[in-house]
């Protein structure tokens, strides 16, 4: 069997990078047997994971580091992403789709996460910050949440 | 992000072309109808045929320009989002707060 293909990306928080990471999450999902829906989808999901990292792990703070390790598989990529701030419950995060959630202009990140990958897990590495772990496999067919939205 | 903006009657049609994203085209977004509330321009149409796809940062610079708008008395609306757009607009429900048109002249003849 043939070694999975790592990848990591260190930076310090700010924006410039963010596009440089959905492109490599989408050439890597490619990599892994994901069609072009299935890398756009995992590009969206760790995009919002690394701006979540960058804006609300890190505070912007371009000393404070986001890491974004992948490892793909035939069939599979695994994203991790990891800020060093003080962590945070996801369980509490409001839903912005109620009500007038709707109207905020923040809160969505975690809603498109869940989304556009198969698989969600935080951790929170004690002292050293917040950790995302993301798994897209291939299906060949549209995530659940989008297939009933026309109908909602 | 690019933009143009075309007016049709008293609307401000402004055309959007790649993706609402953060730190580009959010700013571009935001500017844009910045400049058109403060020239005294009150009903804008926001046109999304050409824009691929937007960020959580573009989806909240949507609903700021809508409240924006709406708090000086104007309206924005949405004309023809497509593919990912349309998936992420439904996934939000903010379909059900933005008015949202598949053809320029009924939207235009809403305001």
């Amino acid at each position: 069997m043939a070694a999975a293909t790592t990848v990591k990306i260190v930076f310090g928080s700010g924006v410039p990078l963010v596009d440089f990471v959905h492109e490599t999450t989408e050439k890597l999902a490619a990599l892994a047997g994901c069609d072009e829906e299935e890398s756009l989808n995992a590009a969206i999901a760790v995009r919002e994971a690394v701006i979540n990292a960058v804006a609300h792990g890190n505070k912007k703070d371009p000393a404070r580091r986001v890491e974004v390790h992948f490892k793909v598989r035939p069939g599979k990529v695994e994203v991790r992403v990891r800020d060093e701030g003080e962590g945070f419950d996801p369980a509490s995060t409001p839903d912005p789709t109620a009500g007038d959630n709707r109207l905020k202009t923040t809160g969505r990140g975690l809603l498109l996460i869940r989304a556009f990958v198969d698989d969600v897990a935080f951790r929170y590495r004690e002292g050293r910050g917040m950790e995302l772990a993301l798994v897209k496999r291939h299906r060949g067919r549209k995530p659940a949440a989008l297939t009933h939205a026309a109908s909602a | 992000m690019k933009t143009t903006v075309r007016t049709v009657g008293q609307v401000s049609v402004v055309d959007l072309s790649g993706k609402i994203t953060i730190g580009e085209g959010d700013v571009i977004l935001r500017d844009k109808v910045q400049e058109l509330l403060d020239g005294g321009h009150r009903k804008v149409l926001l046109n999304l045929e050409k824009v691929s796809y937007m960020d959580s940062a573009g989806i909240g610079e949507l609903v700021a320009v809508f409240k924006r708008a709406r708090e000086k008395g104007g309206t924005v609306k949405l004309l023809r989002p497509s593919g990912k757009v349309e998936d992420l607009l439904q996934l939000t429900k903010l379909w059900e707060v933005f008015e949202i048109f598949n053809e320029e002249a009924p939207a235009v003849g809403s305001f």
